[in-house]
């Protein structure tokens, strides 16, 4: 049920306009290693993209047009 | 009219106890309900372009009288819808009986009655900074960025009052409680509206359920394109899970859980936008 929901949530941010900010990993609770990987490179994707346009604050400053 | 006596022998052959049609008020063809008690008034039933959500009414009462048993004047939309409501067991096909009325037009019926046959005009203001009523999804996706996309939806939805006309029209919209009205998820009574939050809800819920009636960007008085919204994501709903509301009597991917997975989770390569 999670992968459904999941999978059709990030295809709808893609049509918004907020592709790559909802991963999906199935990490057991004996995976450490990757779990510390799959957050620091989630995290590092996350920074190269900057900032999420939602913020309530770039929207007061104008960074989005409406 | 050949309508009217179908509608007659209905109710007094005790088919149905209440035909949910419509009859003209000041100009305006409004839901009403005929019974065996207001026999007289069947000769005001009426059809033309306009639609409402019928099928909502019908779902109202049958939530009061359980045992009721409706007559209601269907188009292909409503026909879509009352299957809908059929598969998430709001209303059971023995208790319905459908008057089909013309609808849409074919090759080999010219004519048609719908309020949709008019399409949507798109000034230049909102085709310049908001989404064309009439363009395609993958247009969309195609011509636009990330960021580009992300704003026009952003100006779109800015436009909400909060009106709540799209879940009221809706005639799939049946939960008793509605999230859009949770004061911990978005509270009701305040503006401006949570936006996207508000119309990402709306849309998450139309996911297998939405029977593209059009209805929610007829009521939506600022215009926002809701239809092209949800169209989308019945689109992502039928490229996924292979299924379309309405269509049948098959229930929502999202109401069951499948006996084996087979999708599997995205791999995280995207590329950001204008990365040098």
């Amino acid at each position: 049920m999670t992968i459904k929901r999941i999978t059709f949530i990030q295809e709808l941010l893609k049509f918004i306009g907020l592709e790559g900010r909802l991963h999906l990993e199935w990490i057991s609770s004996a995976e450490a290693q990757k779990y510390v990987q799959v957050v620091t490179d989630f995290t590092e994707k996350i920074r190269k993209m900057g900032p999420n346009p939602l913020r309530a604050d770039s929207i007061l400053e104008g960074e989005i047009i409406l | 009219m050949n309508i009217i006596h179908q509608v007659e022998q209905l109710i007094t052959q005790d088919k149905v106890d209440i035909f949910l049609g419509y009859k003209e008020l000041d100009g305006h063809l409004i839901p009403h309900g005929f019974t065996r008690d207001n026999l007289d008034e069947l000769k005001e039933l009426q059809t033309g372009e306009n639609r409402y959500s019928l099928e909502k009414i019908a779902t109202h009462l049958t939530e009061k009288h359980p045992d009721i048993r409706i007559g209601i004047i269907a188009r292909d939309c409503n026909q879509r819808s009352l299957n809908l409501l059929y598969t998430w067991n709001q209303l059971n096909p023995d208790q319905i009986e459908t008057v089909n009325v013309n609808c849409c037009p074919s090759p080999l019926k010219l004519h048609g009655d719908c309020s949709y046959l008019e399409p949507k005009q798109t000034g230049a203001f909102k085709k310049e900074h908001g989404i064309d009523f009439n363009i395609d999804p993958d247009v969309l996706v195609d011509s636009y960025d990330n960021n580009e996309r992300f704003s026009r939806w952003m100006y779109e939805f800015s436009k909400c009052i909060k009106c709540y006309g799209c879940r009221n029209i809706c005639p799939v919209c049946f939960c008793t409680e509605c999230s859009l009205e949770h004061a911990s998820l978005i509270e009701p009574g305040t503006l401006p509206a949570d936006i996207p939050i508000f119309h990402l809800v709306r849309a998450t819920h139309m996911a297998g359920r939405c029977i593209d009636c059009g209805l929610c960007e007829d009521a939506c008085p600022s215009h926002i394109p809701l239809r092209l919204l949800y169209r989308e994501v019945n689109e992502i709903v039928s490229s996924v899970f292979d299924y379309r509301p309405g269509d049948g009597m098959e229930k929502s991917p999202f109401t069951i859980i499948g006996d084996k997975v087979v999708l599997e989770p995205k791999p995280m390569d995207f590329q950001v936008e204008g990365e040098k």
